[in-house]
């Protein structure tokens, strides 16, 4: 994958549709997409090592704020998605506040709990706009009485997917990326060079949030429907589980993973696999973790490293360390 | 019921879910004791100890009481294996690859328990449902107080385990400086697959009191009580006991009475809020000096 592999990538992205009129197909492919834009939210907020568990919390902001928007003023949901986006944003700040100060597990269970919280509060306080736990319905992305309104559908996701990975890649190479990473590897040396850690944080909440409210918006207004399940635990768990699999900090990683896990998880499906194709998949992100920790993008560079290693031990083999001790 | 009575009866509600909390933070405290790891798969211990003493339960038809030996010893195996095989792998990886390998046991452990037990509620009766016994205003179900005893017995056990014997001795140096406890000639690595298999042995009896009680359960019961374990001891301070106690205790008589006066649905919000301020005031937790 270098140059030619994100065109290549795109090219096939945007043939997709005419190769099949299969509108299951069409259907995951949308659902992907968003995923894509998902994990890569989560992962940008990785990049300045802060791991949240609780990005369910800005896929839900989206959601609801963008969907309420929509159905209290009539404004169009092409607009909407980004409303509801720039309140999760704004939500994100207000969380980061209280998190930028917290490491690792600390952080991870913060943000835990703001999902919790804005579970309680969706079906308990603000229930008569919410809908409580019943949920509320949501307009269309595009509505279905247009003609082919799947294809327009996916042809916007898609667009919208391909900006968020540029947008994602230049914030990254700019003098914002740099931050990010300063800061990801040390703090101390960061402040030393002049960059401001707590600030950095917090605009990496801020566009980490914005872009899961992006998520969340489209894939509300893809279903057509919303419940508190948004805010759930698994929701928060996925896009971690899709970057770790493609490669934590690197912008193909959220892509390979998201797309690499959606056809594993689709094929076990097939099979008729309910519960154990989820089994399968913590079996693949625990293996993935151990032996693979840079991810699936990090794969053709171990197997050529592998293939050297292979030919110099065959000509020089020594004692082998027995490494397997239960005990 | 007056005043007073109310009062009395949150607090010993509290006492009773303080209890399941108490054993899954103490548990984690001494796997974080030990390895400084954090298991957030902790509560799927607890889930599976519950279906081990429901299905014993089941086919035997033994006192309930008694099964909390079986899942325990389960519970040891199991956390042998896992702590070999995943997070010993690991060790020394980063923080977050420990969050990360969490999710994939809680993949695992969620839905092969679903396979395994199939995923609708259950529940099994104790032997002394119904039972009450008059305490001044209050009647308290026996099994509450049974659990009770029975937690503060496996604490005091504990407590004499990590005193008396050479492995606790080795598991409190272990914990005190990991490359001295080395030097002296402990075995650390046999040092971690104990700690963490005791810890998961507290999981699975807090999962057998869970199931004792009439509690009902599914196999993602575990998630919510081990995150709020882990509230408990960033609270009470990470590696001590005795924060984890005073921790667990609070949660729970805070949790009831926030049920008692906001309604149910804030029960688990609650635990959260209280966390979120102490961190913004504290981001250390109240007794923690240093976060690793």
């Amino acid at each position: 994958m270098t140059k030619y592999g994100p065109v290549a990538t795109l090219a096939i992205a945007a043939a997709l549709p005419f190769l099949s009129d299969n509108m299951f197909l069409l259907n995951l492919l949308v659902l992907m997409l968003i995923s894509i834009i998902f994990a890569s939210a989560w992962n940008l907020l990785a990049f300045t090592g802060q791991g949240s568990l609780g990005h369910a919390a800005f896929f839900g902001i989206g959601a609801y704020a963008a969907t309420l928007i929509a159905v209290r003023s009539g404004i169009s949901p092409f607009v909407t998605i980004f409303l509801g986006a720039a309140v999760a944003a704004f939500i994100g700040v207000l969380i980061g506040l209280t998190c930028v100060r917290l490491k690792e597990w600390f952080l991870a269970m913060v943000t835990f709990g703001f999902a919790i919280i804005l579970q309680t509060l969706t079906v308990s306080v603000l229930a008569p706009v919410t809908g409580g736990w019943d949920g509320i319905s949501s307009p269309r992305l595009v509505s279905p009485s247009v003609p082919g309104y799947q294809f327009i559908e996916y042809y916007v996701v898609l667009v919208i997917t391909i900006s968020t990975l540029a947008a994602i890649w230049y914030i990254m190479k700019s003098r914002i990326g740099l931050a990010f990473l300063a800061i990801r590897e040390n703090e101390l040396e960061a402040r030393a060079a002049g960059v401001d850690p707590v600030r950095y944080r917090l605009l990496a909440f801020a566009m980490s949030a914005y872009l899961a409210g992006v998520a969340g918006a489209l894939q509300i207004y893809h279903i057509g429907y919303l419940t508190p399940d948004l805010y759930g635990v698994n929701n928060s768990f996925w896009p971690v589980t899709y970057v770790i699999l493609g490669g934590l900090g690197t912008i193909a990683g959220p892509v390979v993973g998201t797309i690499v896990l959606t056809v594993i998880l689709e094929g076990l499906k097939q099979t008729g696999l309910t519960f154990g194709r989820y089994v399968i998949v913590g079996f693949i992100l625990i293996l993935t973790i151990i032996f693979l920790p840079r991810g699936l993008v990090d794969l053709p560079e171990r197997l050529k490293a592998w293939w050297k290693e292979r030919g110099r031990k065959a000509s020089e083999a020594g004692p082998q360390r027995s490494a397997w001790k239960f005990f | 019921m007056d005043n007073l009575g109310i009062f009395l009866q949150i607090l010993f509600w509290g006492l009773y879910a303080g209890c399941i909390y108490i054993l899954l933070a103490t548990g984690l405290n001494l796997i974080f004791g030990v390895m400084k790891i954090v298991n957030f798969a902790h509560g799927e211990f607890l889930m599976i100890g519950a279906y081990i003493t429901a299905t014993v339960f089941f086919l035997t038809g033994i006192n309930p009481y008694l099964i909390i030996l079986v899942s325990m010893l389960a519970l040891i195996g199991i956390g042998a294996v896992v702590e070999r095989l995943c997070f010993r792998p690991i060790l020394g990886t980063g923080k977050l690859n420990e969050i990360f390998l969490s999710i994939g046991l809680i993949y695992i452990f969620q839905n092969g328990a679903a396979i395994i037990w199939g995923d609708s509620w259950q529940s099994i009766r104790s032997p002394y449902d119904g039972i009450t016994i008059p305490v001044g205003p209050l009647s308290i179900p026996l099994d509450y107080i049974i659990i009770v005893a029975l937690t503060a017995g496996i604490l005091i056990a504990l407590y004499l385990f990590l005193k008396k014997t050479k492995t606790g001795r080795e598991m409190r140096a272990t914990s005190q400086n990991r490359k001295g406890a080395m030097l002296v000639g402990i075995d650390v690595e046999r040092i971690d697959v104990i700690s963490f298999g005791l810890g998961c042995a507290l999981a699975a009896a807090a999962g057998t009191l869970w199931v004792v009680s009439g509690q009902v359960f599914n196999p993602y019961i575990g998630s919510m009580p081990a995150v709020k374990a882990f509230t408990i001891i960033i609270l009470g301070g990470l590696g001590s006991i005795p924060g984890a106690i005073i921790g667990g205790l609070l949660m729970g008589i805070a949790e009831n009475g926030a049920a008692f006066l906001l309604g149910g649905i804030w029960k688990d919000a609650v635990s959260f809020i209280i966390l979120i301020v102490v961190l913004v005031i504290r981001p250390t937790g109240l007794f923690g000096e240093k976060g690793d």
